[in-house]
């Protein structure tokens, strides 16, 4: 009722219309006679004031809007809200308009802000300009236009994708077809490779690999996974129609030879198992794409003077040069030989040992396994790497201990330093192990005045009883150096207990909190579709535990703290475990990201394989 | 006084609707001007005619750094003097005859075509700021909506907003956690598309995961022009496994093994029966549990994802190079021994095994200390 009016000054016809978006208002000769009474009441008395058109309008915009609907309800509603919109999409242009501007070089100079219709008019000049330029994309209109030449967007592809498209047979993997972006990526023309046999250029290892995925109809099971409900399902070809195409879909990685070229290429391939004699150089690249037929007479028969059969098998593919993952460090840069890194359980015991470490503390990985950590610090550095150990245990971040001593396999000590990490389960929030990065800070050589003093004094110390705050020390009780490391866990063990509460959010929010944990009997069954989860290892000393803890202390952080693992740069960088930010991971409480998870499965659309059709497309030979 | 008023509003309403038509026109000459089909031109509204002519121009001064066709740059600012002084200039001097250009354009085209075809994705140029420049044609095939309708628009309108952070920290030039220009990351975008690949409205949307590989390009000047070059791929889960250097497994959703298949045992020498319960990242080179954690993030968060490389340690010693592509899946059965209380998701994981195994006498984990000397 009291919408309308006070708005109506002179500029709202315009702005109704300036965009160009409402009907073209038939100004005062509007159909009042359609309005309901009570509307006509209303209009009549307020066309005495100012803004008796504006209302006409904006009722008229109202009217050809709502079909039928209570139109006083209507005026009301949409005042507000329409004059938003009208406004956001007036800015919204200006916007445009204003990019427009700065996009043309036309416009640029200019000292003020130039109008809308001159900036237009200057866009339209620059496309024609643009498109004389461009010459004969586009003045030939029999081609079908777009927005790029298909040299330009060839040359876009080339920039995004380090791959080339292949074409090879499939009875003897002969290249039919290689694009040219190859040279970029091998090294090797064009010319060089097509109607060569491909099984000249794969790594020998792999040529099994690829014939297997060449031969088509020879092979007899397809195996494909029903993603409704994750079964492998086995089809005898020939398969069903729905599934025929995913069957002509391949999928594979192979390694490819390369010519050496001195410089940077050399980083981005994974490590190879070529020996030192084989000159050549391998690169991985993953290939996927479809079987065809293609008839023979679009090939070049000259090469053999065999009867081909009238439809030739071959292999379609898209062949892409691995990301090296930036996280992923090339073999040759490893870590320097004074570095080795090590994984422990949580109460301290190896269980992981990299094979750098030999040269370091004389022990092979297999000598140390399953033995704690602490049986190889030396008795003054207890105090401090215990409460690291407690530290890193409660901590999200990197810890840093100080220079310790640690016990080589000849008795002698080497001064190192480390930083410890502890890995969280991103979905159980829950510690599973340590990353220990270790960098010797001297040699392994001390005096040997040093030596013999220090395992002595090892020996003789063994028997006393280190006092480490926390740890129950009755009268009487020896505490072995392993058990320090057990404690260290059970300690946490218990804080997982104390914390644990049915709000608290355990990962599974269907189920009660045990759920998540792994059942500690052993399964005997080994059903293909089971899901039952069966005890880990014995090293697993924490399963026992965990069967009773509901959910870990963490806090709403610990998706966010976990996320602060770095995909690293590898320059500079000494250890490969740095713990920087990774860009973006935002930060979820654990039923938060349940809920997601469930939310994008309900949502998303569960890709079920793209169906290969290709009639259409011509081929390139 | 009334009748004042009535002619200058007649006045004004006249010229409004002037200025209307003018500017209508010189829309409908810009939208003819750009390289589309007539029937989309005729249909374009105004917001999208500035955002496809802003597309354009910024495509072909990208494009003329990338493909170096200074040249012809020079040649467009000759053209447009003579645009200026009202001459029309039919066809220009360059050089090469069309015919030839005809054949290069053909044999470009298919080749480009056969390319995305059988990539399974489009190629789309992200600005900075994420607007969508450039789509390659066949993203009405994903996305349901086709380029015009998304040239222009932003990326954060068609995104999860949940990854939208990843995206900015992604569309950001010169970060220094990246290595290179090299983009890969998982990102989750609006799909209009029903499960027959019928386009359908945007508002029943779903949400549909894109693995995008590209990477970064910087432009001097303008240095607007700077943009990503991404390929957008969905990850197909149906997968056809011809290879015995795949194996598939089921994971709970922290990420221990619930079933494997058996060419697990040829390949790494494991058994199914002992890897049940055990945790993936314990078979693990503990170098790559970076890799491994992001790739279960980007599970947990995003449904699907895929690994890069890392190393898989061989029982018994040694390790091989796999890549692992995995999805989220509601799992249908609950497991026999607590019927009502079920895991309703679990990890499909297909790993394809890339190398063969390396430094096979080499024990680093415990595991395979345990079984060398079990055996």
């Amino acid at each position: 009722m009291s919408a309308g009016g006070s708005d109506g000054t002179a500029d709202r016809p315009a702005d109704l219309a300036a965009d160009g978006e409402c009907p073209e208002q038939a100004g005062s000769s509007l159909p009042a006679a359609e309005l309901p009474r009570k509307r006509k009441g209303d209009v009549e008395e307020r066309s005495g004031t100012h803004g008796q058109q504006s209302v006409d309008f904006q009722m008229d915009d109202d009217l050809s809007r709502s079909e039928g609907e209570d139109q006083q309800v209507k005026m009301k509603c949409f005042r507000e809200p329409h004059r938003q919109i009208e406004k956001r999409r007036r800015d919204k242009m200006n916007t445009l308009i204003d990019e427009l501007a700065a996009m043309i070089p036309a416009c640029q100079p200019m000292a003020r802000k130039l109008d809308k219709l001159t900036v237009l008019r200057k866009a339209v000049q620059h496309l024609k300009a643009l498109k004389v330029g461009t010459g004969s994309a586009f003045t030939d209109t029999t081609s079908k236009p777009s927005i790029l030449s298909h040299d330009d967007l060839k040359h876009l592809l080339l920039r995004a994708v380090d791959g080339f498209l292949l074409v090879v047979s499939c009875d003897r993997a002969k290249i039919l077809f290689i694009s040219e972006s190859v040279s970029k990526i091998l090294n090797l023309s064009r010319l060089e490779l097509t109607g060569q046999s491909l099984f000249d250029f794969i790594h020998p290892k792999d040529i099994n690999k690829v014939k297997e995925q060449l031969s088509s109809s020879e092979y007899p099971r397809q195996c494909l996974i029903d993603a409704a409900t994750g079964v492998q399902v086995q089809v005898d070809a020939p398969a069903r129609p729905p599934l025929l195409s995913t069957g002509a879909r391949r999928s594979f990685f192979c390694r490819l030879k390369h010519s050496r070229v001195v410089g940077k290429q050399d980083k981005h391939f994974l490590p190879c198992t070529s020996k030192k004699k084989d000159s050549s150089r391998y690169c991985t690249l993953h290939c996927t794409g479809y079987m065809r037929s293609c008839p023979s007479s679009q090939l070049d028969s000259e090469c053999d003077g065999e009867m081909e059969s009238s439809d030739l098998s071959c292999l379609v593919t898209v062949c892409r040069l691995l990301t090296p993952v930036s996280h992923q460090p090339p073999k040759e840069l490893t870590i320097r030989p004074s570095e080795f890194v090590t994984r422990w359980a949580i109460d301290g015991k190896f269980t992981f040992v990299e094979q750098q470490a030999t040269t370091i503390i004389g022990y092979l990985p297999q000598e140390v396994l399953g033995t704690s950590c602490y049986e190889y610090f030396h008795q003054d550095d207890l105090l401090h790497l215990a409460d690291k150990h407690r530290q890193v245990l409660r901590s999200k971040e990197k810890i840093e201990t100080r220079c310790y001593k640690f016990k080589t396999k000849y008795g002698s000590y080497v001064s190192l330093q480390s930083q410890w990490f502890s890995f969280t389960n991103p979905w159980t929030k829950e510690v599973e192990f340590i990353v220990s990065s270790n960098q010797v800070i001297s040699g392994p050589g001390h005096t040997k005045d040093e030596e013999a003093g220090n395992s002595k004094a090892l020996q003789e110390d063994t028997k006393q009883i280190p006092i480490i705050p926390g740890l129950s020390s009755g009268l009487g009780t020896m505490i072995y150096a392993g058990s320090i490391g057990t404690q260290i866990a059970n300690e946490l063990m218990d804080s997982y207990r104390m914390n644990s509460s049915p709000s608290s959010g355990a990962c599974s929010p269907f189920g009660p909190a045990q759920e998540k944990c792994p059942v500690v009997s052993p399964l005997t069954s080994t059903s293909a579709s089971s899901r039952e989860e069966a005890s880990g290892s014995s090293s697993q000393s924490q399963c026992d535990s965990r069967t009773a803890a509901g959910a870990s202390s963490a806090t709403s952080e610990s998706l966010a703290a976990v996320s602060r693992i770095n995909i690293n740069p590898i320059q500079g960088e000494t250890s490969q475990l740095d713990l920087d930010l990774v860009p973006g991971l935002s930060s979820f409480s654990s039923d938060e990201a349940a809920m997601a998870v469930i939310m994008s499965l309900l949502e998303t659309d569960v890709n079920m394989g793209q169906s290969g059709d290709f009639e259409d497309l011509h081929w390139p030979f | 006084m009334k009748a004042d008023k009535e002619k200058r509003r007649m006045i004004s309403r006249d010229a409004a609707r002037r200025r209307r038509r003018v500017e209508s026109e010189v829309f409908a000459e810009l939208s003819r001007l750009l390289p589309l089909q007539q029937s989309v031109q005729d249909h374009l509204d105004k917001p999208s005619v500035i955002r496809l002519t802003l597309s354009y121009i910024r495509m072909h001064t990208l494009l003329k750094g990338i493909t170096g066709k200074k040249a012809e740059a020079s040649h467009a600012v000759k053209c447009e003097q003579v645009m200026e002084s009202g001459e029309e200039w039919r066809g220009c001097d360059r050089g090469r005859d069309d015919e030839e250009k005809k054949t290069d354009d053909v044999e470009a085209s298919e080749e480009t075509n056969m390319f995305l075809r059988i990539l399974e994705g489009f190629l789309i140029v992200l600005s900075t700021e994420g607007d969508m420049i450039y789509l390659s044609d066949n993203v009405s095939k994903y996305m349901g909506l086709t380029q015009t309708e998304l040239m222009g628009h932003n990326i954060f309108e068609f995104t999860h907003p949940c990854d939208h952070e990843e995206i900015r920290n992604n569309l950001r030039l010169t970060a220094e956690v990246w290595c290179g220009a090299k983009r890969d990351f998982v990102m989750r975008i609006k799909g209009a598309l029903t499960h027959r690949g019928r386009s359908s409205n945007l508002k029943s949307a779903t949400w549909k995961v894109l693995h995008c590989q590209g990477r970064a390009k910087v432009c001097v000047a303008p240095s607007s022009v700077s943009c990503l070059l991404l390929t957008c791929q969905p990850l197909p889960l149906s997968h056809t496994l011809l290879s015995t250097h795949t194996f598939t497994s089921q994971h709970s959703m922290d990420m221990r093994f619930t079933y494997c298949d058996q060419r697990i045992t040829l390949l790494l020498g494991y058994s199914t029966e002992e890897l049940l319960g055990r945790s993936i990242y314990d078979l693990c080179h503990t170098l790559d549990t970076n890799c491994l954690t992001k790739n279960h993030l980007n599970l947990c968060l995003k449904s699907q994802s895929v690994s890069g490389q890392y190393r898989m340690l061989v029982r018994g010693g040694g390790y091989v190079w796999v890549e692992s592509h995995s999805a989220v899946i509601p799992s249908v059965r609950p497991s026999k021994s607590r019927p009502g209380a079920h895991q309703p998701l679990c990890i499909l994981c297909v790993t394809y095994v890339l190398s063969g195994v390396e430094e096979p006498s080499l024990q680093l984990s415990l595991d395979q200390t345990v079984h060398r000397y079990l055996r």
